[in-house]
């Protein structure tokens, strides 16, 4: 069961990026700045650096894939960067592990990196023609804030949450 | 971390590179349509998003009253004053209908469906692309509810945009706001005298307006003149509000104009849409654009509208 319980929560965050906060987002009630969540992401890597690196790159391919026919019209773009970021930066050795400070950073650094290679590749591919400037200050840096003030309330639990999951598959290895 | 990118890695990562390139190109195609794994995908993750997306819209719904109380009583009093004038023009509208109706018999056109006709299938946002660089949302009724790629999507106020992939269950509507190229909708302007005809092209960065371009460079525009479809595009019925003309200027070249248009809908706060079917039947594939008789009815017709 808890094999299946990361999936689930992260295909229910994923609903709620995609869904419930597109509904309540601030952008829709006359705000200016994008605030783009990233939360997915930031829970793979969070689950990358815990449970190692193959698992990171599974579950950033996984969403990718998801993103990329779901919400853009190019395949590939999300899957490659998703996988790509997530094989990079679980780093998953016993300093990062036990410092969450190093954690979260981590976290936040694959989300503006995530950010930062989307508007490239929309860029390059003619989707969109904003210049860099409108990027950084209407949405990068909105979005950046808005990630890290919700990974860093939530990181504590969320740790708390991936070891309980290893705890348990490790248990249900040894039945 | 001591053999961060050894040879078999960096090969693997080479083929991921060559594989995300073959990806794009084969997904920027025009065209395409869905395939069904792409369509699996969508429909069991869309089962899911209707569920949550209806009582999202509820509370979102409950806030957007909560606003509207506010302005009731100034909003009242401003539709009240309107009221008068909407009777005399319904009378007027009744009578021109009439009239239409009676003409029409008299020519023996009844049989023929206009372009005004068309039937509406309403449906549900069920989600929207978090990062906005596409402006696509996604709704809860697809090809198994009759609904075909292209067909034109509205909310109460106005024309939104067209859709633009269709899955079994769901479809993805391209809003008007899209920087695509391909996005681009005939249409006119409901001028007093005659019709000026032009295309709805994107948005413009600036302003926030959408683009009507290709505009005859002799015809007069006026600000605050309404802006609808026009039905020669093929698939959206005629007279679909789009917006209203707020400033125009001639293009770089000097050979068209350009207005500016604040679209009617809403694009924000998107819950229920209605997907357009226009009754009568799409043009024959067989007519020849470069057939002289096709052309010089074209031309009579044009000259005929002018006078």
């Amino acid at each position: 069961m808890s094999r299946y319980s990361t999936f689930l929560v992260l295909f229910l965050l994923f609903i709620f990026e995609g869904t419930v906060f597109q509904i309540l987002a601030p952008d829709q009630y006359g705000v200016e700045l994008l605030f783009i969540p990233r939360w997915v992401f930031m829970v793979i890597i969070f689950i990358g650096i815990f449970r190692g690196r193959g698992t990171g790159m599974f579950y950033g391919i996984v969403f990718g894939v998801m993103y990329d026919v779901i919400h853009t019209s190019i395949l590939g773009v999300y899957a490659f960067g998703m996988g790509f970021i997530a094989y990079l930066l679980s780093i998953s050795i016993p300093f990062f592990q036990r410092n969450l400070l190093a954690t979260v950073l981590t976290a936040i650094v694959a989300a503006a990196a995530l950010d930062y290679y989307v508007y490239g590749m929309m860029y390059l591919l003619g989707v969109t023609s904003i210049q860099h400037p409108e990027f950084l200050y209407s949405r990068f840096l909105p979005s950046l804030a808005m990630n890290f003030s919700i990974i860093a309330v939530f990181a504590i639990p969320l740790r708390k949450w991936i070891r309980y999951v290893i705890r348990r598959g490790e248990e249900e290895e040894k039945l | 971390m001591q053999s961060f990118f050894s040879n078999k890695r960096l090969i693997i990562l080479l083929v991921c590179i060559i594989i995300l390139v073959a990806l794009i190109g084969y997904s920027m195609s025009d065209r395409r349509s869905l395939s069904w794994p792409e369509q699996f995908v969508t429909d069991t993750v869309g089962w899911v998003q209707s569920a949550f997306a209806r009582p999202a819209h509820f509370a979102a719904g409950f806030f957007e009253n909560v606003n509207d109380m506010k302005n009731i009583y100034e909003e009242n009093r401003i539709l009240k004053s309107h009221l008068d004038e909407y009777a005399a023009l319904q009378v007027e509208l009744n009578e021109l209908r009439r009239q239409n109706d009676e003409l029409k018999a008299a020519l023996d056109l009844t049989e023929n469906k206009s372009l005004f006709d068309y039937t509406a299938r309403s449906a549900i946002v069920i989600h929207r692309s978090p990062d906005r660089w596409n402006e696509f949302i996604g709704i809860n009724k697809g090809r198994q509810h009759g609904i075909e790629e292209g067909m034109a999507v509205i909310t109460s106020k106005g024309l939104i945009g067209k859709i633009k992939q269709v899955s079994q269950f769901t479809a993805t509507v391209q809003l008007l706001t899209d920087q695509d190229r391909a996005n681009r909708i005939s249409a006119y302007i409901d001028a007093e005298k005659e019709k000026v005809e032009g295309f709805i092209e994107g948005i413009d960065e600036e302003t926030g307006y959408l683009q009507f371009t290709k505009i005859n460079i002799n015809a007069e525009i006026e600000e605050g003149q309404t802006v609808v479809t026009s039905g020669l595009g093929g698939i959206f019925p005629e007279n679909l509000i789009i917006g209203e003309v707020v400033s125009f200027e001639a293009d770089e070249f000097g050979l068209t104009q350009t207005a500016y248009v604040k679209p009617a809908a809403d694009f924000d706060l998107l819950n229920y849409v209605l997907v357009i079917e226009r009754e009568a039947t799409t043009l024959d594939g067989n007519i020849n654009p470069d057939d002289e008789n096709y052309s010089e009815d074209e031309d009579s017709e044009d000259e005929g509208e002018e006078e």
